[in-house]
């Protein structure tokens, strides 16, 4: 009996504060504040400390990283991850989409969202199929299409644009995984944009527009000052295919004034750069006239993953080298993203929020970044995701932090 | 003169009289023809190393219609439409990754027409990979779903062993039924796809009986294609398994060390004489790292005693893709940092799995053959490597692919090597 009291009280004075303690590294966290310095302690797939200093003899495991970049595990808000083997489909449930897992964790996402793939009809195959079995958190904006990107000519019927059951599935049915609403690919006027506002207005979330195939296109400053709410999604801000889709810089390079008038009043622009949807052309000019997307993303399917996109951390390293500086680009794929979808326990390090982390080395040296054209913008940094944790759990290791050294 | 006896035979024709000057002028007027014909993409300065031809060393590349046109010290760029700078770079034949799964489909939790298995284009151009042979995922049963749905409608080339399993990797009873292992069927899918069927497949069979395993062979004799051993086989031994496989037959995870099956090297670290002497044989041992395949404790002595793999299997699949195989590239760098020669490893990257699987068009950049290439940086500075055990071994080089060229095309720049810049 003594013994017992004995060995457990040798047990409790052996606990440690933290399950595992990342420590020397420079933490971007720009909910809290914080660009600097920092050690983290986890708990219970929970961050549970955040301090200049936490001795190592606290934790059961240290990683140490230090020269490293500690954030917030990445969002990526623009993905198409509804894979699947429909013959007849080209997004929902069909091979243009991609599983997430092999794109997120080596790129430091520990959240996508995946961009209208789906709509109400065909969400619940996209959930059994996908969300459920993934280990990336997946989030959804609905298609105001009933069954989402199956088809470019389903997506121009607006007698499946139904408001209410769209409204219904994200706020009854699948409020936490559901986030927004995607209008897309509509070759008409603004009534798909209209319908998906209406949604959003019933569900009380944000609208999502990819504003391309109108031809001649439809204004865009019609778009953001009479259609769109604030808080409200642009996407493919730096495309540049002026017969279908309005850009943002004109044929002479300017950037059109109403933009930052636009990015005032509260539109989202989200870059969503994708196989066609980033130019230098459009952002190079943007960025001088100080125009900055408000959310860096990648819009992920298979016609961008081996192009100039190929991942978030590669877009992130794009954007820098346009001279934007890395806690900015970070907060634009962090807690930027998380206050537009409404889901403000992401994208920062809290103490008591899920322990989702990303840890980046800043390399140096001669680097290319490629637009859609094969355009290359040279670049001297670029971020590569060493340690990914999701929910306090490594889920990337690229070069072994995380382990112990081999004896023979 | 032999040798331009249809060139005599056609000016005898015309009644033109042969002389050396004549043979002379049709010469140079050919070797202009070579000179002035247009190039779809030179690569240049690079250090070429192409095994099959006993090249290494800096050479210009010339690809035309997605073939090889010319390797040389010199190409001029006068006639190339796109000429890429590969100045400290390797060019070598697109990687070969003979042990994949990716018969990837939406049946949960299953490899064969399942979501652990993964899309190839997912994973293979950006580590330089531009053939993937899937590893019985399917069986005679269900490879003409995988052939539509996934062979035909990815831009990697995918090959395939079948499985003896009429159903292939079901993961369930299907696996174990003995009489939908069929030796008539499975040959006949097998001449059916010759194009894309390169061998038979054995494995995660768990019974005591032999059959799957002879049938297997019977198949690989009647086909005359290797039989690629998953050697997941608990009642069957290696000493067993060895001694019945022919030379050219392969067997997968190496380097592994679980109790199901016998590791390679025994307590005292020493590689096990009847492993070495299969290999003497001609049988030919491929990583297949997956998710438990490899192990520092099996890999790091049998490269010291110069036992080495055939191939760099990568066994992709959902469960190794964010482990410590993470993609060939990255696995070829293992081994480079645990002591093999960098030529040594690119040999095992493209032309030795190529001979293995009978593909000897592939893993090579000879004249004429189809212009699949990567260009690989090797980085120097601090990186680390991880086994099945969570091991870490540090090294000081890593591969890395700048550029992956499938039938000639760009399928992959890391850096906008093959890109023009911005003004």
């Amino acid at each position: 009996m003594v013994l017992c009291f004995l060995f457990m009280l040798f047990f409790y004075g052996q606990a440690q504060d933290y399950e595992l303690l990342l420590k020397g590294g420079h933490v971007i966290d720009t909910k809290n504040n914080i660009d600097g310095p920092m050690d983290i302690g986890i708990s219970d797939g929970k961050v549970s400390a955040v301090a200049r200093s936490i001795p190592r003899g606290k934790a059961a495991k240290t990683i140490d990283v230090s020269g490293m970049y500690v954030t917030p595990g990445l969002i990526d808000m623009h993905t198409h991850v509804f894979m699947g083997n429909e013959p007849d489909a080209y997004i929902a449930d069909g091979g243009t989409s991609v599983m997430p897992d092999g794109f997120t964790f080596r790129a430091g996402v520990t959240t996508v969202v995946d961009a209208g793939s789906s709509g109400w009809r065909n969400f619940p195959l996209f959930k059994a199929q996908t969300i459920d079995k993934a280990k990336t958190r997946v989030l959804a904006l609905l298609n105001i299409v009933g069954t989402g990107m199956k088809s470019r000519f389903e997506e121009q019927d607006v007698s499946d644009m139904n408001p209410t059951m769209t409204a219904y599935a994200i706020k009854k049915q699948y409020p936490d995984i559901l986030v927004g609403i995607k209008a897309a690919h509509y070759w008409g006027d603004f009534t798909q944009v209209d319908l998906a506002v209406e949604a959003g207005k019933k569900a009380g979330v944000p609208v999502m527009v990819d504003f391309g195939e109108h031809r001649p296109p439809n204004s865009i400053e019609a778009l953001f000052m009479e259609h769109l709410r604030p808080g409200d999604i642009f996407t493919h801000t730096y495309s540049n295919g002026p017969d279908d889709r309005e850009t943002i810089v004109d044929e002479n390079g300017k950037l059109k004034p109403f933009i930052l008038k636009a990015q005032k009043r509260g539109i989202i622009f989200d870059m969503g750069h994708g196989g066609g949807a980033f130019t230098w052309k459009q952002a190079v000019p943007a960025t001088e006239q100080g125009f900055k997307a408000d959310v860096v993303s990648s819009d992920l399917h298979t016609q961008s993953m081996n192009s100039g996109m190929k991942d978030l951390s590669n877009v992130i390293s794009k954007f820098m080298a346009l001279g934007i500086s890395l806690t900015d680009a970070i907060d634009r794929a962090t807690w930027a993203p998380a206050k537009v979808i409404n889901r403000p326990d992401l994208g920062n390090l809290s103490v008591g929020s899920e322990a989702d982390v990303a840890v980046f080395t800043m390399r140096e040296g001669d680097f290319g970044f490629l637009d859609v054209r094969r355009k290359r913008l040279k670049g001297d940094k670029k971020l590569e995701t060493e340690l990914t944790l999701r929910a306090g759990k490594v889920v990337w290791d690229l070069n072994g932090i995380a382990t112990e050294d081999f004896k023979e | 003169m032999i040798r331009f006896r249809p060139l005599i035979m056609i000016l005898e024709l015309f009644d033109l009289k042969i002389t050396r000057e004549w043979i002379s002028l049709i010469l140079l007027f050919f070797s202009i023809c070579i000179q002035a014909q247009e190039i779809d993409l030179l690569i240049k300065n690079g250090h070429v190393v192409d095994v099959k031809n006993n090249k290494d060393t800096i050479s210009d590349v010339s690809i035309a219609n997605g073939k090889i046109l010319q390797v040389a010290p010199y190409i001029s760029d006068k006639n190339a439409k796109k000429v890429i700078d590969a100045s400290g770079l390797y060019v070598v034949p697109g990687l070969i990754d003979p042990h994949t799964h990716v018969f990837v489909g939406s049946k949960p939790n299953k490899f064969a027409d399942g979501n652990n298995s993964l899309s190839p284009d997912d994973f293979s151009f950006k580590a330089g990979v531009t053939t993937v042979v899937d590893a019985g995922t399917s069986g005679w049963r269900n490879f003409p779903l995988f052939k539509t749905q996934v062979i035909d409608e990815s831009k990697t080339r995918i090959l395939a062993f079948l499985n003896i399993a009429a159903y292939g990797m079901t993961g369930d009873d299907l696996q174990h039924d003995l009489n939908e292992m069929n030796v008539a069927k499975t040959s006949e899918m097998i001449l059916n796809y010759p194009e894309t069927i390169v061998g038979v497949k054995i494995g995660h069979f768990e019974g005591k009986v032999w059959a799957p395993f002879d049938r297997a062979l019977e198949v690989g004799t009647l086909t005359n294609r290797p039989l690629f051993v998953e050697c997941h086989l608990p009642e069957y031994t290696l000493k067993e398994q060895l001694d019945l496989m022919r030379p050219g037959d392969m067997i997968t995870h190496a380097f592994e060390n679980i109790s199901e099956r016998t590791p390679v090297v025994d307590d005292e670290g020493r590689v096990l004489p009847y492993v070495l002497a299969a290999e003497k044989r001609g049988v030919l041992f491929d990583v297949g790292h997956g998710g438990a395949g490899f192990w520092f404790d099996q890999g790091i002595p049998s490269v010291e005693q110069g036992f080495w793999p055939n191939s760099f299997g990568t066994d992709l699949h959902r469960f190794s893709m964010n482990g410590g195989m993470k993609d060939m590239l990255n696995l070829m760098s293992k081994f480079l940092n645990m002591g093999m020669p960098l030529k040594e490893v690119l040999a095992r990257g493209s032309w030795y799995p190529a001979k293995a699987i009978k593909r000897e068009d592939l893993g090579n950049l000879s004249v004429g053959s189809i212009a699949d290439i990567a260009v690989i940086r090797v980085k120097e500075g601090s990186f680390g490597y991880i086994d099945a055990k969570n091991n870490l071994l540090k090294g000081d080089q890593k591969l890395e692919a700048e550029l992956t060229i499938k039938d000639g095309k760009v399928v992959w720049d890391l850096n906008g090597l093959a890109a023009k810049p911005i003004k």
